[in-house]
């Protein structure tokens, strides 16, 4: 791997935030965020960086992921509750939960593209929404569930909400470079090339289905590893995290911080939920600004934040640097342009 | 056996709006692919100045027809200077732009009109209900009916005897050739949006009073049943929205009567059953995946 | 020289009440050039589209090096070794034209569903491999730019290099020269006639440009509203009456 002075200088920006985001739990207080806070934001953040995979490198919009985020909650949470797993436990559960979400549905989303894609997704997500709200003598319906924070299996103890969010953020850690080192495989370059022009990427043999699949997967358990670390961190479980209204959120933070690169929905979901969690006191209608926000940010910053800083600071010429060009290009082709 | 005629009336009624829905949706999808996540927010709006227009002193049904307009004015002004910009851009961002507008609008009308909702009745001699024989029907539901109904016959004649419903319709088919024509596709696809936008008008004040008003923009209750209508009927397919509503409502009200849990799932279910048989919707066009 | 490589028969492609293509069989044999041409709306396009897998056929079969695959998904065909442009260049457009070309040869060499990242020796190997496809195409000054970027000729190259960087025996063109600029044309005729001389592949391609089509085919077929109108030899089709009628009142033949 080449070492590059823009690649020196990335290295220096992300290693002060690391720096940074360590820190937290010394002057968490200081600004009046608690740390658990702080550990919701990298939770979305991780849940970003799974949307991220589908919208900014494979092309599909996956308006409905809260499923999975969701099937990630509710894995952790059921299996507290009822099976009395421990920390770890419950967060794997979470995870083969949305897995199983994700395997489920994919062969239907898999049928169709574009908008088509994601209705279904949309669709097939609030599925599991009514299930969770409406069985309520499992889930705890509408309130859902509410527990106590299981045990780590073997040390016995119950991990505080400092050593959550620094574990948290050794996890957020790792799948950003889990994510940077899929984007730069070939099979990250596969998925760039299919939401290029699928077409094309059939037509150089490429099972693209196969492709879409295991990108589908790979999103379902990240968002639902996001969303079982969030209700270990809160201790609770209920159905608005599988509504479509949280996948809207979740899509808005990739898109804000900037689909297409690495961090970008990092950003998104600092701003979110710091933005809900301090402007929602000060201004209980903050959803109006921040709706504009981001219609202007579609309108005329598609980047998002760190893409369009991005883009000022490098002026890449295409390649796998495409971040530079419209990251959203190719996302909702209709099924009739893809016909050549 | 009796009791289930009056659910599978109701279901009937419940389909006609989500074929109502539907149908405004898919004529802003079907020309310019705009998945229209604010279609809810219009009918609120249209409902809320129809109740405003109600406190205010006038007619009930001077606000039914009023309102609507309104509404649809405000969406060619959206249309005209957000969406337009869009169009040659990928789809997405339109859903993505029409999703930051509901969020919007919803905060805008908890602001407004308070976060609880507002009471809605019809007029007075539309309350209580109507022998029909077999049973006692809500008056104002048998309205709800036959106005929806009198809303897909205008819109059908529209589209299929009059020269703007057959450019809209042909610009469908080919935008490319009816602009070489010498039509003015920007003006088309303003009008068609409008038009989508007045169907949802008259279906929101037609909502508020059955389904009561809120902030929450009928988005679970009409707008999700309307999207899985256009999934079922078909994409491209406006009478496949019709028949698709009708059968979605059917179902959700019997499944209702016997499964109360299961109510909103059964439509889902019937969504995926129908996908599994037939990827394309029961009237939709045959796509490159089958 | 007089195996069949590549022969589809009985093509029948509906379209609602539109009938684009009717009864068509054509059979291409190896190592040679055959053209496809007709009148606009004969159904040239539909016919490729079936024939390499992009449609379903209504009915008919496909056959390719003796083998039916009449229902194979269209990455089995490439894997098989068939490759194909389309009218308007499907390409990358964000990516460099080298980037374009190792998607491909990376889906080739079986390496596109991997997640570690590729040894030197294959990246190598693929790299020297992308260098003689820009070479071939003479490519070389546009090699690290966005496709996108280039002039619809440079694109239609890239799609070509594109298309081989899958090894096929079979190129099927459609309209190659759709869209150039007259100047453009040569070099891509160029190209056209070196796959056939230098690499020796068979060329089947879809052309509406006369000129391009007497010089290069071997073998023309020519559709008119979806059925075979008449076959044979670039002398033979010019001279055929039906043919001439064909297209006269129906479109201004270009570049003649």
């Amino acid at each position: 791997m080449k070492v590059t002075r823009r690649g020196i200088i990335a290295g220096i920006v992300v290693g002060l935030l690391f720096v940074v985001l360590l820190a937290v739990p010394l002057f968490a207080s200081h600004v009046n965020l608690a740390v658990s806070i702080w550990t919701d934001v990298l939770s979305f953040a991780i849940a970003a960086m799974a949307v991220n995979l589908l919208i900014g490198y494979t092309g599909v919009l996956p308006f409905g992921n809260a499923a999975f985020f969701g099937l990630g909650a509710y894995g952790a949470g059921l299996t507290i509750q009822y099976w009395h797993v421990g920390f770890f436990g419950s967060i794997a559960l979470g995870v083969v939960a949305s897995i199983a979400g994700g395997l489920l549905i994919g062969p239907f989303l898999l049928r169709r593209r574009g908008i088509y894609f994601a209705l279904l997704m949309i669709a097939f997500g609030q599925i599991f929404f009514f299930i969770a709200d409406r069985f309520t003598d499992i889930t705890g319906g509408e309130d859902g569930m509410t527990f106590t924070r299981p045990a780590i299996e073997w040390s016995k103890t119950v991990i505080s909400d400092t050593h959550l969010y620094l574990g948290m953020l050794l996890l957020f850690a790792v799948v950003a470079l889990v994510f940077w080192m899929l984007v730069r495989s070939p099979f990250g370059r596969s998925l760039v090339a299919i939401k290029e022009n699928e077409t094309r990427a059939r037509y150089l043999g490429m099972n693209t289905d196969r492709f879409i699949f295991v990108a589908l997967l790979i999103s379902a358990a990240i968002e639902g590893l996001a969303g079982a670390c969030y209700t270990l961190s809160i201790m609770n479980a209920d159905p608005s995290r599988l509504d479509f209204h949280e996948s809207g959120n979740i899509v808005m933070m990739t898109i804000l911080g900037g689909s297409g690169t690495i961090l970008g929905p990092f950003i998104g979901s600092l701003i979110f939920v710091i933005a809900q969690d301090v402007l929602s006191s000060a201004l209980p209608w903050w959803q109006i600004p921040f709706g504009a926000v981001f219609v202007i940010c579609v309108l005329f910053f598609p980047k998002g934040i760190l893409g369009t800083i991005l883009d000022v600071f490098e002026k890449r010429r295409g390649g796998f640097g495409y971040e530079a060009r419209d990251t959203l290009h190719g996302t909702v082709i209709s099924e009739r342009e893809i016909q050549p | 056996m009796a009791h289930v005629a009056p659910e599978i009336f109701n279901g009937l009624i419940l389909g006609a709006f989500y074929a109502v829905v539907a149908i405004g949706l898919s004529l802003i999808m079907n020309l310019t692919g705009t998945i229209n996540m604010a279609h809810g927010s219009f009918m609120t709006l249209s409902g809320y100045l129809a109740f405003a227009m109600v406190s205010a002193g006038t007619n009930w049904w001077f606000a039914l027809a009023a309102a609507p307009i309104l509404t649809a004015i405000v969406g060619l002004a959206v249309e005209r200077s957000l969406i337009r910009p869009l169009y040659k851009r990928d789809p997405v961002y339109s859903l993505l732009l029409t999703f930051g507008l509901s969020l919007i609008a919803e905060e805008a009308y908890r602001l407004i009109w308070g976060g609880n909702g507002v009471p809605f009745a019809p007029p007075g001699f539309l309350q209580g209900s109507v022998s029909l024989g077999f049973t006692d029907f809500p008056a104002f539901r048998l309205f709800i009916a036959v106005a929806l109904l009198v809303i897909i016959v205008l819109l059908v004649l529209f589209l299929q005897r009059t020269r703007l419903g057959l450019r809209l319709r042909a610009a469908v088919q080919d935008n490319e050739m009816i602009a070489a024509l010498g039509t003015n596709t920007q003006l088309l696809y303003t009008i068609n949006f409008g038009l989508g936008i007045l169907v949802a008008g008259v279906a929101g004040v037609l909502a508020a009073g059955m389904l009561g008003l809120n902030p929450q923009s009928y988005s679970n209750q009409l707008l999700m049943p309307a999207f899985v209508t256009v999934i079922v009927g078909g994409m491209g397919s406006l009478y496949g929205a019709v028949v698709g509503g009708l059968l979605i409502g059917v179902t959700v009200s019997i499944v209702t009567l016997y499964i109360p849990a299961a109510s909103e799932i059964s439509m889902y279910v019937l969504m995926a059953v129908v996908l599994l048989v037939r990827p394309r919707g029961l009237f939709g066009e045959e796509g490159i995946f089958g | 020289m007089s195996e069949v490589l590549f022969s589809g028969e009985n093509i029948v492609k509906h379209f609602g009440g539109v009938r684009a293509v009717e009864d068509v069989s054509l059979s291409v044999n190896a190592g040679s050039i055959q053209a496809i041409i007709g009148p606009n709306g004969a159904g040239k396009s539909t016919l490729f589209n079936a024939l390499s897998g992009f449609y379903k056929c209504d009915s008919g079969n496909v056959t390719f090096k003796g083998i039916d695959i009449t229902s194979a998904p269209i990455h089995q065909r490439i894997a098989m070794g068939m490759g194909r442009t389309f009218q308007t260049s499907s390409v990358f457009p964000n990516l460099t034209v080298w980037d374009n070309l190792l998607i491909g040869l990376q889906s080739a060499a079986n390496l596109a569903f991997r997640f570690r990242p590729v040894g030197s020796a294959q990246r190598k190997t693929m790299e020297e491999k992308i260098e003689r496809l820009i070479d071939f195409v003479n490519l070389k000054a546009s090699a690290h730019r966005p496709v996108a970027e280039l002039a619809h000729g440079s694109q239609r190259l890239c799609e070509i290099a594109m298309s081989l960087s899958t090894d096929p025996v079979l190129v099927m063109l459609d309209e190659p020269m759709a869209g150039l600029a007259h100047a453009e044309t040569e070099r891509v005729v160029e190209v056209i006639r070196k796959l056939h001389s230098e690499l020796g592949l068979t060329v089947l391609f879809v052309e509406h440009n006369m000129r391009v089509v007497l010089s290069l085919a071997q073998r023309i077929m020519v559709l008119d509203r979806g059925k075979v109108l008449a076959e044979g030899t670039p002398v033979e089709i010019s001279a055929n009456e039906a043919v001439r009628d064909a297209y006269i009142g129906k479109e201004v033949v270009e570049h003649v």
